[in-house]
């Protein structure tokens, strides 16, 4: 590894473009995310946040623009290579399996790993990490409060132990102090060096989580920063809600 | 008492061999939302492969009987079914009757549409006394084999990865994905299991009848497929229960309609049905969580 490799991207998309049939959920998106890196994307409903996941994990196929992992296109990669490489995606509502029980869905986190010993003894220490989830092991997932299946989705995704972990709006349905607990979460995680990118309609919440922002709205990304850019900038609220786009801040 | 005893033998080794067919059908709808009536092709496969093996030893020829079975499931689901993945179900309904209609075509032009008689196991037909009922050894066999299929199904899908897999997929395969399970493998080891359970039901069925037509699995499919849909589309313990049930019910139905009523039996049968799916439009034992195919 050359010491150029430190500066580039872990995840870079540049000019993304996904229709669906004739409607376009994003239209020409680009933003990058460095190793260690905790970047949020936020906007209101319909802005393309979901898409943009969706497209980055492999689930929805881009009609334009590039999306590199580590250097190496990830379009027309598989969902399965996709997250071999090292992408986990979380989505939004969750997804567990609500039919197995909670070990069996995060036995299924270790689809990726290669070094089953190891991956075994993860999973071990995932019931230690999440004492609620070692105390219902044995349940059907289907019975887990909202704010237990979001930590099942986020412990399943970690087991694969991802380089980049995704997210789809982490904290939508759930109590205010359930949703303390998951950014909680997200901050240990970032804490040891596993990146995220965070979409989120909760703008208040990501600003403070992540290290950047992006605001996206009508499948274009409006403005880009840290929560000390974009807090108290007027062009914030504009670019979020879709009003009178005028491309610079408006003075104080 | 004793006659009530051979019934209750009757209804459950018929009962077995529906709920096997079932489960070849609902093992395949659960993963690709497919209802494969070409897997009755699969079940005259093998009845033919035994029939073209019949000078080779005895295990030998159901050896290779059931290789041909899943060999071919897995060309039927790499040709046919792979190109179509994520279509519609009625997409895939009608791409799996084209299949169906095509082999049996297909063994028509070759071997003949006539029926050909087949002596395969031919002892399993004598009757035997077991505790006290003269009973036909196939009877027993069937019931045997039909629970010992179950069984070990349900170990693989409860204790192995593989199992595991599929069970995922079967309530949401993107999720599966998106975790790193690869739909070509689970999809290609369900229609392996499917093709091994067509050849216990070939052997079974073929033991019994002793005719091998291109058109001789055309009931059996039916009949299981209702029962897939009576248990419940997309569960498996669903799928075994319906298709008991419903075999269950055409031999009790034959027993105790009145001798001029009988010809009509699949026609009471299939009211059964009827005022099951009335009751409860989900069938008997509904899938959890369908969620969004490959």
């Amino acid at each position: 590894m050359a010491g150029a490799m430190t500066d580039a991207p872990l995840l870079a998309v540049a000019d993304l473009e996904v229709r669906y049939g004739a409607v376009a959920a994003l239209r020409g998106v680009s933003l990058h995310v460095a190793p260690g890196e905790f970047v949020a994307v936020v906007g209101p409903n319909g802005a393309g946040k979901s898409s943009l996941m969706l497209a980055i994990a492999g689930a929805v196929r881009p009609q334009a623009g590039r999306i590199e992992f580590r250097g190496a296109s990830l379009l027309g990669a598989s969902l399965e290579d996709i997250v071999r490489r090292g992408i986990a995606l979380v989505p939004e509502g969750r997804h567990i399996f609500g039919a197995l029980t909670v070990a069996e869905n995060l036995r299924l986190g270790i689809t990726v790993r290669a070094d089953r010993r190891a991956a075994e003894a993860d999973l071990d220490a995932s019931f230690r990490t999440f004492p609620i989830l070692g105390e219902r092991r044995r349940q059907p997932a289907g019975r887990l409060s909202g704010g237990e299946q979001q930590q099942l989705a986020i412990a399943r995704a970690l087991l694969g132990r991802p380089t980049l972990l995704m997210l789809d709006e982490p904290s939508l349905g759930l109590a205010p102090a359930i949703i303390d607990q998951v950014y909680r979460l997200l901050g240990d995680i970032r804490a040891q060096g596993v990146a995220v990118l965070m979409v989120e309609q909760n703008a208040a919440r990501a600003l403070d989580a992540a290290d950047r922002t992006y605001v996206l709205n009508s499948g274009l990304v409006r403005l880009a920063g840290t929560k000390q850019e974009l807090i108290g900038n007027a062009a914030f609220d504009a670019a979020y809600f879709g009003v009178a786009m005028s491309g610079e801040a408006p003075p104080p | 008492m004793n006659t009530l005893a051979q019934y209750a033998v009757d209804t459950v080794s018929v009962g077995g061999l529906y709920a096997l067919t079932a489960l070849g059908i609902g093992l395949i709808f659960g993963v690709m939302r497919l209802i494969n009536f070409a897997h009755g092709e699969l079940i005259t496969a093998v009845g033919y492969g035994l029939l073209l093996l019949s000078g080779v030893a005895l295990p030998v020829a159901m050896a290779g009987s059931l290789a041909i079975a899943v060999l071919l499931a897995l060309v039927m689901e790499r040709v046919a079914f792979r190109p179509l993945r994520g279509a519609d179900p009625e997409t895939l309904l009608i791409a799996s009757f084209a299949v169906s209609f095509f082999m049996q075509k297909l063994l028509a032009l070759t071997v003949g549409a006539r029926a050909k008689g087949i002596d395969f196991l031919p002892r399993l037909g004598e009757p035997t006394m077991v505790l006290g009922l003269r009973l036909q050894m196939l009877q027993i066999v069937t019931i045997l084999t039909s629970a010992g299929l179950l069984a070990a199904l349900s170990w693989f899908l409860a204790r192995t990865r593989a199992g595991l897999e599929m069970r995922a997929a079967a309530e949401n395969f993107q999720m599966a994905r998106l975790l790193g399970v690869r739909a070509n493998r689970v999809i290609a080891v369900a229609f392996a299991l499917s093709g091994v359970l067509a050849a216990a039901v070939a052997f079974l069925f073929v033991a019994q009848s002793g005719t091998l037509t291109p058109r001789m699995s055309l009931q059996l499919v039916i009949i299981a497929f209702v029962g897939t849909t009576i248990g419940g589309l997309g569960s498996l313990v669903g799928a075994a229960v319906g298709g008991f049930l419903v075999g269950a019910a055409s031999v009790i139905l034959q027993t105790v309609l009145p001798p001029d009523l009988r010809e009509f039996r699949e026609a009471f049968a299939f009211a059964l049905v009827i005022l099951v799916l009335l009751v409860r439009p989900q069938g008997l034992f509904p899938a959890r969580g369908l969620k969004e195919r490959v």
